[in-house]
């Protein structure tokens, strides 16, 4: 049968402080620890689950593990013969497992996925782990021989925002001072305890080196071991979902629309195509505005919380203006005006985003979903924006080259 | 009464708890005097708390000096005087002296000792001292470890008291543990038992295998022989002794040091400060451990006991409770000394529920302090682990120790294992 509406039931993330090598884990326990926190969260029973997706991204490189549906089978005896498939798309792997879980609910084949996003970097020096990233982008022309390639690239966007519309850095820490500052606030959010102002993002140092032109330290997220494990479901599961919990399925929130676009792999090339946009990344705003259309929203404005890619704070300042907060080159405006702090008009990143929660890549989709959850459930503790009804999430993969924005709301 | 805190004044500032619990102050964006015996020991505090904070930034909330030039006017101006100066009554006593002197009335004094008695430090003191004074006591490092221990003595004022918690725990972002003035309040009084214990374990089973199979596996981030090399055995002694002449309980003999450790203090094998403790790096990178009959350094035997292996596995792929399953399960003379080490722990911390925190809080405040003063499974989870109360107090009654009425009135743990799991190492 099938389903116009993909619920989510909720979830669990693993303390993204964590390092996992130090611990001596396997990728899979902390696969195992998402999925019996997601238990105990959501209560859903095992043997309802009809499918498992895993978004990951370079397991192979990072833990020389792939097939990584496969330890999902483990979990529990009712999971022999499940169907589990894993799902790369950088660091946009666990939306695009999303969105696959989606089609097959929406299709009616299944009727409840357990999807896992996960990601252990930890494993290998910043190095190295910099030149597994750059698999993520043409590698042999944008990554080859050369450290530390995204900051490089993402450095490279700040760069083009520069050229049309001018810049200025200290909007780029304003940026890392708020993503930090959220962070505290939430209990599994990698840099809960570090410290930062701003300041110290506005200033580069022995504690704060530039990486490459303008991108410093404090403009990168981090590299961080995590996982999150979260539930999609067909409203038909939903219901009996709902019904045995004694809640009502108008409180269990749903995804009202999403975007999914892909442009070429090559930052360049998108910058060239962009040349007579007036966004600096049109794929990027598309999938955004599929997104809205699909849910039937006007504008940015009937959102209440945004969750987005923070990978450096260049592409922060890129999603306030193609999420349209303000015209196009004109981001600074809303930093300045507050709009994008808790307790502004439309805060972005209230979990502290990929700078302060932490960017375990193949997990993050996962972990924006989940927070979407949690905004619109009211579940988010101290980092709960007060009211919030319906969040987006926009996650990409590459520089901007996986596009997967999300909006999930309770409205009905 | 202070009603806000906005200029704090450290002294003792050269030290370790010093230095970055003045720093952990600066970064919340509170002026800081850092005071010592000379400038130069603030300075080096100053590196230590920078380092601490990676960020030069917080240099601009902090002046160093030395107490003879700074200390009256820092004191005029400090709504807390944070005292972590060296662990000894006399020198404590004598600084409080000074602080006597130059104090504003509604100044509040927290100190960072856990071992000396509150009551002793502050005797001859004025009224109002006594009022202003209680013990804030924080673990190492402060910007990893987020427990922090509070206790009055009798004259502190209970607002005063609550006024303290709420800036530790609210500005300082410290997991508070609200402790009765016993000596080694909550968790040094129930770790330096398990440390001691183990000491006197490795004079009959060596350093190595000690280590080996109390070692991460069993809830701790690291093995505890390798932790009291860290801490100095030095401090370690001061610590045991203060436990045995201040307390008296049901492992009062306990809080015996075994002879070799006076020996390995002799020869200052104090453990990292003296680059040899339990363990000395040779220059080759390889570990020779100190072998407590002899005396001497003796090189590693690299034990392998099969359910410690198995258990390592389990945990390894994210199964906790399955890897104390075999823990529990695991006969011999070394599953022998595991299950009475943890039951050990177990009965020990249920049995200071009233003594070294308030009934009311049941083992709450005890499994905070283990977990987030020394990266310990809290013994709840252990319990957890194990099975369940039931199980535990099977397990307790098999090893002839006595059953906590606490652990009996205890609700059953409803702990997470998916939210512990950081404290099982497969190692």
């Amino acid at each position: 049968m099938k389903c116009d509406k993909v619920y989510i039931l909720g979830g669990y993330q693993t303390d993204f402080a964590r390092n996992w090598s130090r611990e001596n884990k396997h990728i899979v326990a902390m696969m195992r620890e998402a999925y019996q926190g997601s238990l105990l969260s959501t209560k859903v029973e095992p043997s309802d689950i009809s499918a498992a997706f895993i978004g990951n991204f370079a397991g192979e490189l990072y833990c020389k593990q792939g097939n990584l549906g496969a330890f999902f089978v483990d979990f529990d005896p009712c999971f022999v013969g499940l169907p589990t498939s894993r799902f790369e798309a950088a660091c946009a792997s666990s939306a695009v497992a999303a969105l696959s879980a989606m089609a097959h609910i929406m299709s009616g084949i299944y009727d409840l996925v357990c999807l896992i996003g996960v990601e252990q970097m930890k494993t290998v020096d910043p190095v190295k782990g910099g030149d597994f990233l750059g698999a993520a982008t043409w590698y042999e022309k944008e990554a080859a021989g050369i450290e530390f390639p995204f900051p490089k690239l993402f450095g490279k966007l700040g760069d083009e925002y520069e050229k049309r519309y001018g810049l200025d850095n200290k909007y780029l820490a304003r940026i890392a001072a708020i993503n930090y500052g959220n962070a505290k606030k939430n209990p599994n959010a990698q840099t809960r305890h570090w410290f930062m102002n701003f300041e110290h993002a506005n200033t580069a140092g022995k504690y704060n080196a530039v990486i490459d032109g303008r991108i410093k330290v404090t403009d990168c997220s981090q590299v961080t071991d995590g996982a999150v494990c979260l539930y999609l479901a067909s409203e038909k599961y939903a219901a009996k979902y709902a019904k045995h919990r004694q809640r009502n399925l108008n409180d269990i929130p749903w995804i009202l629309g999403w975007g999914h676009t892909t442009a070429p792999i090559e930052f360049a090339k998108k910058v060239a195509d962009s040349a007579q946009s007036e966004y600096v990344l049109p794929i990027t705003r598309k999938a955004i505005v599929d997104a809205f259309r699909r849910a039937g929203l006007a504008n940015c404005w009937e959102l209440d919380v945004i969750e987005t890619h923070d990978c450096f704070t260049t592409s922060e300042y890129m999603a306030i203006d193609h999420f349209g907060l303000t015209k196009p080159g004109e981001s600074w405006k809303a930093i300045e005006a507050g709009i994008i702090e808790m307790g502004g008009k439309l805060p972005i990143n209230p979990s502290g985003g990929l700078i302060g929660c932490g960017h375990p890549v193949g997990a993050t989709g996962a972990r924006q979903l989940l927070d979407a959850y949690k905004q619109v459930t009211e579940s988010a503790g101290d980092y709960q924006v007060d009211g919030a009804q319906t969040a987006a999430t926009l996650n990409i993969g590459g520089t901007a080259t996986t596009n997967v924005c999300f909006i999930v709301s309770k409205r009905h | 009464m202070v009603c806000s805190i906005n200029c704090v004044a450290v002294l003792g500032s050269s030290g370790t708890i010093g230095s970055l619990v003045g720093g952990l102050i600066a970064q919340s964006g509170i002026k800081v005097y850092f005071l010592s015996r000379t400038l130069q020991g603030a300075k080096s505090g100053l590196q230590k708390a920078i380092a601490q904070a990676r960020s030069e930034m917080i240099s601009r909330n902090i002046v160093c000096g030395d107490y003879d030039h700074l200390l009256e006017s820092a004191l005029e101006k400090a709504d807390l005087i944070i005292e972590s100066v060296t662990e000894d009554l006399a020198i404590k006593q004598k600084i409080y002296e000074k602080i006597e002197r130059y104090r504003r009335p509604d100044v509040i004094i927290g100190s960072t000792t856990s071992s000396l008695p509150l009551t002793a430090l502050v005797k001859g003191r004025s009224e109002s001292f006594k009022r202003n004074f209680l013990s804030t006591h924080f673990y190492n490092p402060p910007g990893k470890m987020l427990a922090c221990e509070i206790a009055a003595q009798t004259d502190t004022d209970p607002e005063i008291y609550d006024f303290i918690k709420d800036f530790l725990e609210n500005q300082l972002c410290r997991v508070l543990i609200p402790v009765k003035n016993i000596a080694g309040f909550a968790g040094n009084r129930i770790a330096f038992l398990l440390f001691n214990r183990i000491t006197a374990l490795a004079e009959e089973h060596g350093v190595e295998m000690m280590d080996y199979l109390i070692g991460p596996y069993t809830g701790r981030l690291m093995p505890p022989l390798a932790t009291l090399d860290l801490v100095g055995l030095d401090i370690h002694r001061a610590i045991i002794e203060s436990l045995y002449k201040n307390t008296n309980d049901e492992m009062h003999d306990w809080f015996v040091l075994p002879d070799y450790i006076n020996k390995m203090i002799d020869r200052r094998a104090l453990g990292n400060k003296t680059k040899g403790g339990f363990y000395k790096k040779l220059e080759s990178g390889k570990y020779v451990f100190f072998d407590p009959g002899t005396c001497d350094y003796i090189p590693a035997i690299e034990p392998h006991v099969a359910f410690v292996e198995e258990a390592k596995h389990l945990i390894h792929i994210g199964m906790y409770r399955e890897a104390f399953t075999t823990i529990k399960t695991a006969r011999g003379r070394e599953a022998d000394i595991v299950m009475n080490i943890l039951c050990t722990y177990v009965a020990y911390s249920y049995a200071r529920i009233g003594e070294v925190t308030e009934c009311e809080f049941g083992i709450d405040g005890i499994d905070r302090v283990m977990s987030f003063g020394f990266n310990w499974a809290a013994p709840s989870l252990i319990v957890n682990m194990l099975g369940g109360k039931k199980a535990v107090i099977e397990l307790l009654d098999e090893r002839g120790l006595e059953v906590p009425q606490a652990l009996k009135s205890e609700r059953e743990s409803v702990k997470e294992v998916s939210n512990s799991g950081k404290y099982f190492v497969a190692r």
